[in-house]
């Protein structure tokens, strides 16, 4: 029964799919379009993706290449404006509140990294993929993998010392 | 694992967490398929649900003072409709309900039902009106059924039973949805008396004019607490983004193909109407002299209830008022009631 295979999987991976369409894009209603368009697509061709060993791998794919491949990029959003305002205003105290705000600033500078630099991130920090996997899904080599990430390590590194104010 | 790790697994968790609820995604995905319609229809879909979006957007937001909607080149079909306009936030509450008449001459009048109102909810008994839809959305989802339908049909008999009018169909829209729309569009100007703060809402805006981005807007369109009037001042507030949105809409975004395919997205994925409803007849009606006449039921003082407190409402008023201000009057402007708002700083809200 392809078809109630299929609605297992979207019950079972649904939620999986969303968070990491979301911390791939930074922009959940994006990866809410894109997340709905990749599974109505895989839909028709379930007879066949069902059938490879881990479909859910196979979507994660399908996912990860609609966002490589779309075109009209948003401008990096202001994910931390809210919470260093607050900061500005309230003088800081506890450190869950620094951690809270270092933690905002480290998104908005994950935000601005080049796609397929963020997408490897996102990979091997939230999916907890080996970097054959991470290779498998961006279609490039393992070798390549690394140094996607360790560009995006040194970047990330950089940017801890620049100016706040290029953050906000 | 290093230190820049770890704050690097925190911050990529912390975005994933802002991912849409998947319930929302998994109906959506199950209304595509279910629905019985030819597959070319649902591009038309994803276009008309802007105009669903307008239909919500204008009669809302239209006033005296507001610039004329975009002209849609249609002449208006014969006949009236009388739509339910529902804004839910995120716990099926709704925030704002408020019942239209387009008439067949283009003119609509836009009628507000504070969600305090203390009516009788036909097979439940008195209540306040924002508990009829979340009521009958629980029930439903208890037995399986979709709580979105069985909530915005309770509250459609409710206003048809309080009103005495037939509501011939509905269109329901999230908060957050009105959010997204004013994201879609690059933010939404609006004007504050006074610089505000709250934290139910989350809300930290300073005084005077100002582009909200969509976490503002969102606190902005649901701060309660703090507020001197409470809800009654949070409703001015959503007519006020709701007219910043409009005037984004018809001002800039219309020309710019990128915005206006945002839009597109975030309306089409943000608000739902009855299945029964043919969107595309009703783009039609949304004609070039439109008129937008818009006003509140009569209520009377702030009344206990048992759930706290309530506007008490007189059926028989509601309908002679509803029988009065809903009519289809040929080529009637009749301005709105004055809603106290002071003309100095004029778009200005609390």
């Amino acid at each position: 029964m392809p078809d109630d295979d299929y609605d297992q999987f979207v019950t079972d991976r649904l939620d999986r799919l969303l968070r990491y369409a979301t911390a791939l894009t930074c922009d959940k209603y994006l990866a809410q379009d894109i997340v709905q368009d990749v599974l109505l697509r895989a839909r028709q061709r379930w007879a066949r993706i069902g059938a490879v060993d881990v479909p859910y791998l196979y979507v994660k794919r399908m996912v990860t290449n609609e966002y490589l491949s779309w075109r009209r990029r948003r401008a990096a959003r202001d994910v931390s404006s809210t919470h260093t305002t607050l900061d500005e205003l309230a003088p800081v105290v506890a450190d869950p509140a620094v951690r809270h705000a270092e933690r905002d600033a480290m998104r908005a500078r994950i935000a601005v990294l080049p796609r397929k630099q963020r997408a490897a991130l996102v990979l091997r920090y939230y999916e907890d993929s080996t970097d054959a996997e991470i290779a498998q899904i961006l279609g490039c080599t393992e070798g390549t993998v690394r140094s996607h990430i360790s560009r995006a390590l040194q970047k990330l590194r950089i940017n801890e010392n620049t100016p706040s104010e290029v953050l906000r | 694992m290093t230190e820049q790790e770890a704050l690097i697994r925190e911050a990529i968790a912390a975005e994933a967490d802002q991912a849409v609820d998947y319930r929302s995604v998994l109906a959506n995905l199950h209304g595509k398929r279910s629905r019985r319609r030819p597959i070319a229809l649902i591009a038309a879909t994803t276009l008309t649900a802007v105009a669903a979006a307008v239909a919500v957007i204008v009669p809302l937001s239209v006033d005296r003072s507001a610039a004329p909607p975009p002209p849609i080149e249609q002449a208006a079909p014969p006949t009236g409709q009388t739509v339910l306009l529902i804004g839910l936030d995120d716990s099926a509450n709704t925030d704002s309900v408020v019942l239209a008449r387009f008439s067949p001459d283009g003119s609509i009048a836009a009628a507000s039902l504070p969600r305090d109102s203390w009516v009788d909810i036909p097979g439940v008994g008195m209540g306040k009106l924002n508990s009829a839809y979340v009521q009958a959305h629980t029930a439903a989802q208890a037995e399986g059924r979709d709580g979105d339908a069985a909530g915005a049909e309770a509250l459609v008999r409710t206003v048809e039973a309080l009103a005495g009018v037939e509501i011939d169909h509905y269109a329901a829209v999230d908060m957050a949805g009105f959010a997204a729309l004013g994201d879609a569009v690059g933010g939404v100007e609006v004007c504050l008396k006074a610089a505000t703060r709250d934290e139910y809402s989350g809300v930290d805006l300073p005084a005077g004019r100002q582009t909200l981005s969509e976490d503002q807007a969102l606190a902005f369109l649901r701060q309660r607490h703090g507020l001197m009037q409470g809800d009654l001042d949070r409703v001015v507030r959503h007519q006020a983004f709701l007219r910043g949105l409009v005037a984004k809409v018809t001002g800039e975004v219309k020309n710019d193909p990128a915005k206006l395919a945002r839009l597109v997205g975030a309306a089409h994925a943000q608000v739902r109407t009855d299945p029964g409803w043919d969107l595309l007849e009703f783009a039609g009606r949304l004609t070039r002299n439109i008129s937008v006449r818009t006003a509140t039921i009569p209520v009377g003082e702030p009344i206990e209830v048992a759930s706290g407190w309530g506007f008490p409402v007189s059926p028989d008023l509601v309908r002679s008022f509803a029988a009065g201000f809903l009519a289809d009057w040929p080529g009637s402007t009749m301005a709105p009631p004055a809603t106290g708002e002071p003309s100095s700083d004029e778009g200005c809200v609390n």
